[in-house]
């Protein structure tokens, strides 16, 4: 298992303007995030959390600061590079599931990978693994219509995961889940940091998650205010790759 | 790949329809009207179209049929003794009054005096021989069944035509004109209901041994010249004549054109909105799509791909709507006309709307901004 450091940012600050009132969101903040880890961004709302995780994720442009990726100067990529950095590096899960309607659970995880240009096997294969890996193997010919919210949430944590990425990106995950779904997808992105040594940072103000992260970054006006490291077991027996 | 265009459509296709019948709505005007314009301008030149002549003779820069001036008997001559001609008859135009049996005032009739055997040409598609024998009878008149109510008369009575009795000895279809009534006679009835007006005929028909030699027995029959006394035109140059003369002459063609761009419009407006919400209402998948790397190029293709499926499912919804439209037209004596250009114009339009609107749709993803997401 990987412990390197997959992301750094430096003096990252961020602000927002509406009419003619600008806040400032995150000031001057610099942080590190590891591979093979869980880590939570967690604060109350307001505080930051949602606009680190974006910005470190290559969606939302700083106002100041470097992002360094994967050893990647995320910010100095020009639009197109940046989207073929996502599309080959990064998964994301966020608060609303997002999946097609139309689409049934393995077609909602098959879809992103055909971006990468995967065969039709290759990417039926990977798929069907990502959804037998949420425990989904037995509902995957159901439309989002047909699943509950816990299981939505983890087709869309399927569909991240699907392409391999080693970053994962999670926005409030658990925050639309009751708190049996809840526990289940963030023991899901747990087994993925330790199972694949991906980086898997998760934005949450849902306390049940902070007993669950390798590390917790507690964050409040826009800087982190405590970084705690939470020892655990280095992998449950049935999250073994 | 997985067909997300397509799967949306089957799966949504109550979001789809109303762009599907905009398109379909916008394909059937297109077509009906145009259909309309030449079904009522064609019947400008049923007299050519009705006949069963591939060479017409007539006055020298005539631009409708309806122009026409007498010309001299000897072009009878020339035609005649062209070996590829088989059948030559000459084609009386008189302008007529009408009065019937009830007074319904003064009405405006062409007289057409045709060669009355069974074998001749003029209005050989309308006619049937048995019918058309007899207007041999001295005063025997034959008309459109939809033109009755406008003479004011039924099969078997009389009327007053150019102050003369004539008999209505029956009834066809087809023969409906633009300005006025046809009324079809022999040609010794023609002359008789002549009164005053050059005795000569305005036109001679002429059938030839290989119809499809037609355009260059035309322009060796022509005389040619400045001077010449008549002129020899194939049947369907004769009919493009008098078709584009109406068309453009009254102003219908420009109105045509004006239409369809109206149509064009009312029909991007609604396609492209219609599109536009149905990409607003998955704009947070499309977001998801483009975090997780797809390009925007590649959402629009997706986009642009429901909008062809929209334009080939509208398209046949239009043809299948025109054709119910034009049937029933058609077996309620609208004049309605369609041609493969005309059919091949109208679908390249909606095609046009589709793709347009498609565009337009499009432009609605620059709102699948994933860093919203997260906001």
């Amino acid at each position: 298992m990987s412990t390197a450091v997959a992301i750094r940012g430096w003096e990252i600050a961020k602000g927002f303007t509406v009419g003619k009132v600008t806040t400032r969101v995150l000031e001057a903040l610099s942080v590190e995030v590891l591979s093979g880890e869980l880590t939570l961004l967690s604060g109350p709302s307001g505080c930051g959390k949602s606009t680190l995780l974006a910005i470190l994720s290559g969606l939302e442009r700083p106002d100041g600061g470097t992002v360094e990726a994967l050893g990647e100067p995320v910010w100095k990529l020009d639009r197109k590079a940046l989207q073929r950095f996502r599309l080959r590096h990064v998964g994301f899960v966020f608060q609303g599931f997002n999946l097609f309607p139309a689409l049934d659970a393995v077609e909602q995880v098959e879809l992103p990978l055909g971006y990468l240009g995967l065969g039709p096997g290759e990417t039926r294969r990977r798929a069907e693994a990502a959804l037998d890996e949420v425990g989904l193997a037995h509902r995957r010919y159901m439309r989002p219509a047909e699943l509950s919210g816990g299981e939505k949430q983890r087709v869309a944590i399927a569909r991240a995961l699907a392409k391999r990425p080693q970053l994962l990106f999670a926005d409030e995950p658990t925050s639309a889940l009751d708190s049996v779904s809840g526990q289940t997808v963030i023991d899901i992105l747990h087994r993925a940091a330790r199972a694949h040594g991906t980086m898997v940072l998760c934005a949450s103000h849902d306390p049940r998650l902070i007993a669950h992260a390798d590390r917790v970054l507690r964050m409040e006006d826009g800087r982190v205010l405590a970084d705690e490291h939470h020892p655990h077991p280095p992998s449950k027996p049935d999250a073994a790759p | 790949m997985v067909a997300l265009a397509r799967k949306t459509l089957v799966y949504e296709w109550r979001r789809y329809l109303p762009a599907t019948l905009a398109v379909a709505f916008s394909g059937m005007l297109l077509l009906v009207q145009l259909a309309l314009v030449f079904g009522i301008f064609d019947s400008a030149a049923v007299y050519i179209n009705a006949s069963r002549a591939q060479i017409w003779a007539g006055y020298p820069g005539t631009q409708s049929i309806d122009l026409g001036r007498s010309i001299p008997r000897d072009a009878e001559m020339r035609l005649l003794l062209d070996p590829a001609v088989a059948q030559v008859e000459p084609f009386q135009w008189v302008n007529g009054d009408w009065r019937g049996i009830r007074a319904l005032g003064s009405v405006s009739v062409f007289i057409s005096g045709i060669n009355p055997a069974a074998d001749g040409m003029a209005f050989a598609r309308a006619i049937p021989p048995a019918l058309r024998v007899r207007l041999d009878e001295p005063g025997a008149i034959i008309v459109d069944r939809a033109d009755l109510p406008k003479l004011g008369i039924a099969v078997g009575q009389s009327g007053i035509l150019n102050g003369q009795r004539v008999y209505l000895i029956g009834t066809t279809r087809g023969l409906r004109a633009l300005g006025g009534v046809n009324i079809v006679t022999s040609l010794a009835t023609a002359r008789q209901l002549n009164v005053g007006g050059d005795p000569r005929p305005a036109y001679y028909l002429a059938r030839l041994r290989h119809p499809d030699q037609a355009q260059a027995v035309a322009a060796r029959l022509d005389p040619h010249g400045v001077h010449r006394r008549y002129a020899v035109w194939t049947a369907a140059e004769l009919a493009g004549r008098t078709v584009y003369y109406w068309l453009f002459q009254t102003g219908a063609g420009l109105g045509v054109v004006f239409m369809s761009f109206v149509v064009f419009l009312v029909g991007t407006v609604i396609t492209s909105q219609t599109l536009m919400g149905a990409v607003a209402g998955s704009i947070s998948e499309y977001a998801t799509l483009n975090a997780l790397g797809a390009s925007h190029r590649a959402l629009g293709r997706v986009v642009m791909e429901q909008a062809g499926w929209v334009g080939v499912a509208g398209l046949a919804g239009g043809g299948l709507l025109s054709s119910l439209v034009l049937a029933l037209a058609a077996s309620q004596d609208v004049p309605v006309s369609i041609s493969v250009p005309g059919i091949v114009a109208c679908a390249l339009l909606v095609l046009a709307i589709t793709l347009l609107s498609g565009l337009l749709a499009v432009r609605t993803l620059r709102d699948a901004d994933p860093a919203r997401l997260l906001r």
